[in-house]
């Protein structure tokens, strides 16, 4: 368990408000690997028993966080907890609510295998500039800033099936919603890349009834099916290609950004930091926070039967490539039967929402304001017009 | 031979023409265009095709199934370019049929024959690929903003001109040839099967709706307008009786809200980029579906339209049928809503992997008053009276629909397979 974790769950809420821990600076030069254990993923089961859910806001006493902080695009950062049987989850989210609970959008953003919460930060902070009101809950996954643990042993469970995934993400909006006492969850569009895109679609088809009536729609970014399950058998040697270790943050930030991993200085500024945790071997050089080797298990499963889901889920569906169009088949044809909506972005990589974030928010914009049912008025029918004893 | 014959010769190799004589033609084919109107009339017997999408091959067997230009009059609804590897091929060679013959073939626009879509689609990488520069990418999208956007076809039989087919199955062979409003051939020119005209077209491939027809509104009012079918001043066309199919309307997607009468859409400025919204862009842009009214469209840009909609602006301009290309269906064509609009689709085994049959749709002329576009003559409704009591809606004109298979692939020119994406979990 992370030091912050543990410190915000232990604490007593809401008293202590100048006992809340400060907002992580992000290290910029030469940091000690001391300072990187908030990022580190260790399980401490004493916690459980703490209060279940613990909200973090920046409080203006403490000195100011460098501009990447998380501070910077999300207004509160959320510990949740639940416990299943044997299973603990402590779930770590952002979330900017949105001002109007009824009118919403709520854009739920779920980040790809490997990435974080952080990989939508530069995204929300478009977001907020075209849709003032609107909200934004980013989720991590277990692994990625979520644990999952055996509650006696305080082991992490190592099961990234994907209904596990799904249903750490239907936590995840089920605890926020009781934490911020939502009645019911304001008009929503899902939004995930990736893995997070197979997560959403899952939550879009099947666990739909949690949105009520709220579920507008879902987005995908940059994953088909087809191609993915094609592109498997490379992973494991892309893996092995990239470097396991870094010497600092800018060192990580600048290997994302020259081999082109994400292609936006402030989006790798703002996501890289959190994609790291200090080696354990204590030389002050930073690994992946992710062990996506220990995931190859369920890769094919992530993806297998998503176009289908893809096509079949509640709401308007709108996918988002990036380069060119890779669709497979199944939605080939759903694109030519005009089922849902398409958008490539040629100048963009994998990292979407990180490479193009003002491009990536218009469209989402656009998508939610298209599709915002209380604002919808389309043209009457012919038999209400005849029933109004108008001429057609 | 002229300069002209010679780059048809070379297309219909499938060997791109240089970039100089692309510009003369798109030039050339400019000066056309601007003279059509937003709607062009077009005079049955004609051959209308959907979705070609650049796959260049299939296109080849287009014309082998339906005939030769200048032999077949030919209408194109739109998606010539993009997602196939031979756009620049199919779309130039159709250009200069179209400068060759241009009473012979009719180029409409559709949604993809647009400056952005092009650039992610395909059609302008296979230009720069092929040509080195963009330059003849922006020749053909110059040509793209003067494409009509419809087309009304005048003078389509109520019976379809017989041919001399066997049939495919020939246990079928005594089926009556009378009063068939819809045949069904294959691509050797078989009947497949025929469908007389008081069955309505109870097929499996036509998707009957249930919707009962609106009440009729002006069966009993005096006609207040008074002119050839599609004209601000139609009234009915029916003129003679058991002659007409009733005039046709070809467009790429469908209707607009916007749109009440074909008038409407002669009254559009469409030298221009397809627009984000607005009539123009739901005119390439919108589907058909089984709905009351009108709804979102789940592509993002144009409406959802139901079958009171089409039955509505089908008797306000007196049309038999609307045709429309825009979406795949998998047998090639489909019709809905009583037959009172069709989607065509010509590209077989779209982008090479969907599996599904093409098909065109052929209309007569109309053989019982050699072709001429029957015009009212202050003779009102007298249709009316010949056709079922309890409709007033026009019977639609004999349909014979040929439907084909991909043609054999050979892989020249077919970029090398792209990478795989290096990461994406």
């Amino acid at each position: 368990m992370s030091d912050l974790f543990r410190q915000s769950v232990n604490t007593p809420q809401p008293q202590n408000q100048n006992l809340r821990p400060k907002p992580t600076p992000i290290p910029t030069q030469g940091r000690s690997s001391s300072e990187y254990d908030d990022y580190s993923s260790s399980s401490d089961s004493s916690a459980s028993s703490a209060a279940s859910v613990a909200t973090v806001r920046p409080s203006s006493r403490e000195h100011e966080a460098p501009p990447t902080h998380w501070t910077n695009y999300f207004e509160q950062e959320l510990f949740l907890e639940r416990t299943e049987g044997e299973q603990v989850g402590r779930y770590h989210v952002y979330l900017t609510p949105p001002t109007d609970l009824k009118k919403g959008p709520l854009f739920i953003c779920h980040h790809g295998a490997g990435a974080s919460g952080m990989s939508f930060a530069m995204f929300a902070q478009e977001i907020r500039k075209k849709l003032p009101e609107a909200g934004i809950l980013s989720l991590e996954a277990r692994a990625h800033g979520s644990t999952i643990a055996n509650a006696t042993s305080g082991e992490s469970i190592i099961d990234f099936s994907l209904e596990a995934l799904v249903s750490d993400a239907v936590s995840m909006i089920q605890l926020t919603a009781s934490n911020q006492s939502w009645s019911t969850i304001p008009p929503t569009v899902l939004i995930g890349h990736s893995l997070g895109g197979a997560i959403m679609t899952t939550l879009a088809t099947t666990h739909f009834r949690i949105f009520g009536p709220s579920l507008i729609g879902y987005c995908v970014i940059d994953v088909v099916e087809g191609s993915a399950l094609e592109a498997l058998s490379h992973m494991k040697t892309y893996l092995s290609s990239r470097p396991s270790i870094f010497s600092s943050v800018e060192d990580a930030v600048t290997w994302h950004v020259r081999s082109r991993t994400i292609r936006d200085q402030r989006s790798a500024e703002a996501s890289v930091p959190s994609l790291l945790i200090s080696s354990p071997t204590g030389n002050g050089k930073l690994i992946w926070k992710t062990d996506l080797m220990s995931t190859s298990p369920w890769w094919d499963q992530w993806f297998q039967g998503m176009s289908q889901k893809f096509l079949t889920g509640r709401g308007a569906k709108l996918l988002i490539l990036a380069g060119t169009d890779r669709l497979d088949k199944e939605l080939m044809i759903g694109q030519m039967q005009g089922k849902f909506q398409l958008t490539v972005i040629p100048e963009a990589g994998h990292f979407v929402q990180e490479d193009v974030p003002e491009k990536t928010a218009g469209l989402l914009s656009e998508f939610f304001r298209r599709n915002d049912r209380s604002q919808m008025v389309l043209p009457p029918k012919v038999g209400d017009l005849i029933k109004q004893g108008k001429k057609v | 031979m002229s300069d002209l014959d010679k780059a048809i010769a070379q297309l219909r190799a499938c060997r791109p023409i240089p970039e100089i004589q692309v510009r003369e033609l798109c030039y050339k084919a400019r000066e056309l265009l601007i003279e059509e109107g937003n709607v062009v009339s077009v005079d049955a017997p004609v051959t209308i095709c959907g979705d070609i999408h650049g796959q260049f091959h299939d296109l080849m067997e287009l014309f082998r199934v339906g005939g030769d230009v200048p032999d077949t009059n030919y209408l194109f609804m739109g998606d010539f370019v993009d997602r196939g590897f031979y756009s620049l091929e199919s779309f130039l060679l159709l250009l200069c049929l179209k400068v060759r013959y241009p009473d012979r073939i009719t180029l409409i626009r559709g949604n993809h024959e647009s400056r952005q879509i092009t650039t992610v689609y395909g059609f302008y990488d296979e230009c720069l690929r092929k040509y080195g520069s963009a330059n003849v990418w922006r020749y053909c999208c110059d040509v793209f903003d003067y494409l009509a956007l419809g087309a009304l076809v005048m003078g389509a039989g109520h019976d379809l001109a017989p041919i001399d087919a066997p049939f495919a199955d020939p246990s079928q062979s005594n089926t009556d040839a009378d009063d068939v409003e819809i045949e069904l051939l294959n691509s050797q020119g078989q009947i497949l099967s025929r469908f007389p005209r008081n069955r309505g077209g109870t097929q499996d491939t036509s998707q009957l709706s249930n919707t009962p027809s609106s009440p009729s509104q002006t069966k009993e009012q005096t006609p207040s307008r008074n002119g050839a079918p599609g004209t601000g001043a139609t009234s009915t066309s029916g003129g003679s009786a058991n002659n007409s199919g009733g005039a046709v309307l070809c467009v790429h997607g469908g209707l607009s809200p916007l749109i009440d009468s074909i008038d409407k859409i002669r009254l559009l400025d469409r030298k221009q980029e397809v627009p984000h919204e607005g009539a123009m862009c739901d005119l390439l842009w919108s589907d058909p579906d089984e709905i009351d009214g009108w709804g979102l469209s789940p592509r993002g840009a144009g409406f959802l339209f139901g079958a009171d909609i089409v039955d509505c602006f089908n008797r306000k301009n007196d049309l038999s049928l609307i045709c429309r290309a825009h979406q795949l269906v998998m047998e090639g064509f489909k019709e809905m809503f009583s037959s009172t609009i069709v989607t065509v689709w010509s590209a077989p085994n779209y982008c090479y992997r969907c599996g599904n049959v093409a098909a065109i749709l052929e209309l007569s002329e109309d053989g019982a008053n050699a072709g001429y576009a029957p015009r009212s003559n202050g003779d009102m409704n007298r249709s009316n009276g010949v056709q079922s009591e309890k409709e007033d809606k026009r019977p639609g004109p004999g349909r014979r629909y040929r439907v084909f298979d991909a043609a054999p692939q050979d892989s020249r020119g077919m970029p090398a397979k792209k990478p795989v994406a290096d990461y994406f979990l």
